[in-house]
């Protein structure tokens, strides 16, 4: 027994060496950060309340809206979003198809004019619905676009700067993010102007654990020069609930899957 | 107090010296204010409402730069201009300073308009919007420069404010946080524009150079003109005195009221602006005259005497009274201007009026005591001897006065009387305007810069037309709102499923968790969810769920209600072809225009969607773009209020005048869909506001002014005979300069308007010294032919003295490269020589025809 006891011991402190050895590189904090923050479990549902606000933090504009969220394989995903809130605005659904490699493809399908749009690619980075958050905040930017550099390796972070390959595409020069060690969540990322100065600030500012998943429930952002935000709250999270693919289609856009959208 | 100088001159000039040095400590806290703005004071009703638009619709001042060429057949649109315009867009976008703060200073980023910066919707040929820079890049050829063009050409918003009406320049718009920075970003621009060879012209103009450009010429004018002035005066009274040591001491008067009065102006916390800039040229040649009218007796009767005591105790005892009350009409003329609205024009009034007080007390004290420090013998060959007799060009002219007041009298108050009736209907075609750009010279860059734009441009002058619609909200009833819901289906649903819905709404019970819109939209959406397995029943509920809750929408959100949105789009056409406006921007603009985009870019949706729910579809559209918050300079975020801006085809403010009457015409004519408040803001229209205040108000001084000094004038000569003699001169150069600027069309504006009040207090000196002399001459001879001839010797001479000396020390003025300064030196100068005329031909005349004695 006791040389059990011994060998255990030693098996656990080689354990926790080798642990401890094996430093993540970078390449898998970036990936791993990407699948905790954007990919988790199969599909998930989840509504999400945005509170755009002035400069003096006064909100001037809420809107409510049901994501339906899918993993298709890979680093591919489908995205629906539909707006509940304001009533102007009802019904509109904003879709994405993340493919690998691609550019997205987006929709935007608006009621009351009838009309079903795809979004031209090039303006991934407009805003969201006259929020601080740009398209490809709230579908993700695939990290293959950048080049990471791991700048700390913090007690219980990672401080990674994120350069852009095609610096033509984005308004951004580079950013810098704080992935937390735990749960791999961004808890902060600061966006640099091309002048190389600071211009817009990402805050993790809540997160629970959902049917075992570390999830952001609520995060802002704000614009350092205006200082305008916008902070999202999500709520009703839901993981695997079997979304059928067939829901992120043109056809229903128009014809919404009300079960989920309660 | 006068023998205290002459038995104490040095200790009078000590204190004199003393107080002067006190005074100019303050001088270098100087502090300039250009700002138009001002010529309203802070709290004033319209000034504020201002400044609660601007902040409310984020809206700055800005710098404009107009780049064109008109070389190349594309204008700017080619490869190589369009590069430099990329680069000084890049350029400009940098030109922002963090303060201590951590307030961002200089150029606002985010609110810049450049290609650069600019967002386009476009329709893409296989039907997909897109939202992109305009130029996110240089042109990498003459195709794509053309592209560029086209963006522009293309969108409603940018045609006209961004790209010419002609498409061949571009006007790029920085807006910044504050107007005192636009100098050094002007310069800083400069620069960079140096560095650029595509062989474009720029322009940069705006209103905050042009406040610049003010400051600079306030100093110039300071610096040059005032000491200008002081030396045209010296030449003068050299001319006239041969004497150096004697002509100084007026001059020394004259600089110490000068230092004294800018002193205190500087130390009581007053700015300098373009008005009290004015005053040290206004005391100067003001200054003099008293000292000017001592030299003139002490000239004439120091060699009979030849004892500097005795004369200067007799001149000052005979001059005295007059003397005062010179100084007191004038001070009271300029002060009067301390009534009116205008709180530069009352700085500039009080102070001048300070200065000539000073100007009076120091020559009563100064003078007589520089007089005990001279020697006799530097007076030895001083005064009436050394002259070379009364055949001199002046003496010629008077005595040709003489001969025709007392000869012709009739005819000359005839002839007098029959230019003031010309000069009544010249007043009668008066034209009350002013532009703030005209200020400047034709050559002046801002002069050119406004030509050149306004040759390209729809319009390049800024006014903001605000409506709300706060007070328009309707409380809350279920009948009100039945009706509405009753109306939009009653086609739709059968009468069983309309009477459905109207129980269900009065049968809900509301409480005040929630707006009731919300709690009976939530009823029919929970029995739509009731019935979520029969797709019929679930849209019937949810469409009445979803139009309670549209409802809301249109009740609160004004500025979403498509018809509200199509009357301002009726008024912007209206206002283009009749309002002189050259180019609008609305929120109504911004909807067609998206809603165009979004349709394929057909042209005859180039239109307002007819629901509130596709014009908020449009709107959040517009909100994907980079820049969303653009939307908040035109539309309030609760859509009650909005903005309309308009571009001006001229600065008048006539023009903006008769804008403004066409948009109250046409709203008395087409009542809007909805009660809306209407509010002008903007410089165009604070320079509206200050003008009409300033007319009213200029008015008001010169009575209140013409009244006080008839009262000194009954006062002084204890007569209201002679006392409304000595008003005739003054009331009729008025009538007459007045006239002559409505024959001749000079519009009325600033400098024009505070004439009136200056001319009363400087015209009547040469009436009182006239009248005063006058009448003691008769006391003593009982005899108008003896005392006519008396006049026009030696008091004549005085008095002309006076005029020449006063009229020519503002001819300096001519030198400012500012037209309002101009104007006020030619003008005046007109008016003191022709004040001076008249006073030297009526007076005498009246008092012959009316056989006056006493």
């Amino acid at each position: 027994m006791k040389i059990m006891k011994f060998y255990s011991i030693v098996f656990c402190c080689l354990l926790a060496f080798q642990l401890s050895g094996q430093e993540l590189t970078i390449e898998q904090i970036v990936e791993k950060a990407n699948k905790a923050y954007r990919y988790l479990g199969d599909d998930v549902k989840s509504t999400a309340h945005m509170d755009i606000r002035d400069k003096n933090g006064k909100t001037i504009m809420e809107r409510e809206l049901v994501i339906l969220r899918k993993n298709t394989g890979g680093l591919n995903q489908k995205w629906y979003a539909y707006f509940k809130q304001p009533a102007d605005i009802k019904k509109m659904v904003f879709m994405a198809w993340k493919v690998d490699g691609k550019s997205d493809k987006r929709w935007i399908y608006l009621p009351n004019l009838d009309l079903v749009k795809r979004l031209s690619s090039a303006d991934k980075r407009g805003s969201f619905a006259g929020s601080q958050f740009t398209y490809e905040d709230v579908t993700g930017r695939n990290p293959k676009e950048d080049t990471h550099e791991l700048l700390e390796r913090g007690e219980d972070f990672y401080k990674i700067k994120s350069t852009p390959i095609k610096a033509s595409n984005v308004e951004f020069s580079y950013y810098v993010s704080w992935v937390d060690k735990k749960t791999f969540l961004p808890t902060k990322t600061i966006l640099y102007d091309k002048s190389g100065k600071a211009y817009k600030e990402f805050k993790m500012l809540e997160h629970k654990e959902i049917q075992g998943f570390p999830t952001m429930t609520k995060f802002s952002m704000t614009d350092l020069r205006t200082k305008e935000s916008t902070i999202a709250t999500m709520s009703n999270i839901e993981y695997n609930i079997g979304l059928e693919e067939k829901i992120f289609t043109e056809a229903s856009l128009r014809r919404a899957p009300r079960q989920y959208l309660r | 107090m006068i023998n205290f100088s002459i038995n104490h001159p040095k200790r009078t000039l000590w204190l004199m010296l003393g107080f002067m040095f006190l005074c100019a400590a303050f001088v270098p806290l100087i502090e300039i204010d250009t700002d138009p703005e001002n010529m309203l004071s802070k709290d004033e009703e319209v000034r504020v409402k201002h400044n609660e638009l601007k902040e409310k619709f984020d809206m700055h001042d800005m710098l404009v730069i107009g780049v064109v060429n008109n070389d190349h057949p594309e204008g700017v649109f080619n490869q190589a201009s369009l590069t430099d315009i990329f680069e000084l867009s890049k350029y400009a976008y940098t030109l922002q300073t963090e303060n201590e703060e951590g307030e961002f200073e200089g150029v606002i980023q985010r609110d810049v308009l450049t290609p650069t910066n600019s967002d386009y919707i476009a329709s893409m040929g296989d039907g997909s919007i897109k939202f992109d820079w305009v130029m996110s890049e240089a042109p990498k050829n003459e195709a794509e420069a053309l592209n560029i063009k086209k963006r522009l050409m293309e969108n409603e918003l940018f045609y006209n404010t961004m790209v010419s009406e002609d498409g061949k320049a571009l006007a790029l718009y920085l807006p910044i946080s504050s107007k005192d920075q636009s100098y050094t970003l002007a310069d800083q621009l400069q620069t960079q524009i140096a560095t650029l060879s595509g062989g474009n012209d720029y322009h940069i103009t705006g209103l905050p150079v042009a406040e610049d450009t003010f400051g600079i010429e306030m100093f110039i004018q300071m610096a040059i003109a005032a000491p200008a002035a002081m030396i045209l005066i010296f030449i003068l009274m050299m001319l006239f005195f041969r004497k150096f040591r004697l002509v100084l001491s007026p001059l020394i008067v004259a600089m110490v009221s000068v230092i004294c009065t800018m002193g205190l102006l500087i130390g009581t916390g007053n700015t300098v602006h373009i008005m009290s800039s004015m005053i040290p040229i206004f005391i100067m040649p003001i200054a003099v005259l008293d000292g000017v009218h001592i030299l003139s007796e002490f000239y004439d009767r120091y060699q009979e005497t030849g004892d500097r005591r005795k004369t200067i105790e007799g001149v000052i005892s005979d001059l005295y009274k007059p003397m005062l009350f010179t100084s007191l009409t004038s001070a009271a003329g300029f002060a009067s201007l301390a009534i009116t609205p205008i709180p530069p024009v009352q700085v500039f009034g009080i102070f001048v009026g300070l200065g000539i007080l000073f100007a009076w007390f120091f020559t009563m004290t100064f003078i007589p005591a520089y007089i005990m420090m001279t020697s006799e013998e530097t007076l030895a060959d001083f005064g009436h001897a050394s002259e070379k007799g009364h055949d001199g060009l002046l003496g010629r002219v008077l005595s040709t006065f003489q001969k025709l007041t007392f000869g012709k009298a009739g005819l000359v108050v005839g002839l007098l009387a029959f230019l003031t009736a010309l000069s009544g209907y010249g007043i009668s075609k008066i034209q009350i305007n002013d532009n703030p750009v005209k200020w400047f010279t034709k050559s002046h860059p801002i002069r050119v810069a406004d030509k050149e734009l306004n040759d390209h441009f729809g319009g390049t002058y800024m006014a903001y037309l605000n409506f709300d619609a706060s007070a328009d909200e309707a409380p809350f009833s279920k009948e009100t709102l039945w009706t509405a819901i009753e109306a939009k289906f009653k086609g739709t649903y059968n009468e069983t499923q309309l009477q459905e819905i109207k129980q269900q709404i009065t049968a809900t019970q509301l409480d005040t968790s929630e707006s009731p819109y919300v709690q009976l939209s939530d009823a029919f959406a929970d029995m739509a969810y009731e019935n979520e397995d029969d797709d019929d029943l679930f849209d019937y509920y949810e469409s009445i769920s979803d139009a309670i809750a549209l409802r809301e929408v249109e009740i609160q959100q004004v500025f979403k209600q498509p018809e509200v949105l199509n009357y301002l789009l009726d008024l912007e056409k209206h206002l283009y072809d009749e309002g002189g406006v050259g180019k609008s921007t609305s929120v109504a603009k911004i909807v067609r225009t998206v809603n165009k985009k979004l349709q394929n870019d057909q042209p005859d949706q180039l239109r307002v969607p007819s629901d509130v729910g596709g014009v908020g579809q449009c709107i959040v559209s517009y909100q994907n773009s980079h820049i969303p918050e653009m939307l908040w300079h035109f539309v309030s975020p609760d859509f009650k209020s909005v903005n309309l801006w308009l571009q001006l085809k001229s600065g008048d403010n006539k023009d903006m005048e008769k804008t403004m009457n066409v948009v109250n015409e046409y709203i008395a004519n087409n009542p809007p869909p909805v009660t809306l408040d209407k509010s002008w803001f903007g410089l165009t229209y604070i320079n509206v506001v200050w003008q009409q205040k300033m007319v009213q108000g200029m008015l008001e001084a010169f009575l209140g002014s013409f009244i006080v000094v008839f009262l000194m004038m009954i006062f002084l000569f204890r007569s209201i005979k002679w006392a409304t003699l000595s008003m005739m001169p003054l009331s009729l150069t008025i009538l007459i300069i007045y006239g002559v600027i409505g024959w001749i069309g000079k519009d009325y504006d600033m400098p024009v308007a505070v004439l009136s009040s200056l001319v009363l207090g400087l015209a009547v000196d040469f009436a009182i010294h006239f009248i005063a002399r006058s009448r003691a001459s008769l006391q003593k001879t009982n005899d108008w032919a003896v005392t006519s001839k008396y006049m026009f010797g030696e008091p004549s001479r005085a008095i002309s003295r006076n005029v020449i000396i006063i009229a020519v020390g503002f001819l300096p003025l001519l030198l400012a490269n500012l037209i309002p300064y101009r104007t006020v030196g030619l003008i005046l100068a007109a008016i003191l020589l022709l004040s001076g005329i008249i006073t030297l031909l009526l007076l005498p005349a009246l008092i012959k025809i009316l056989g006056i004695k006493k």
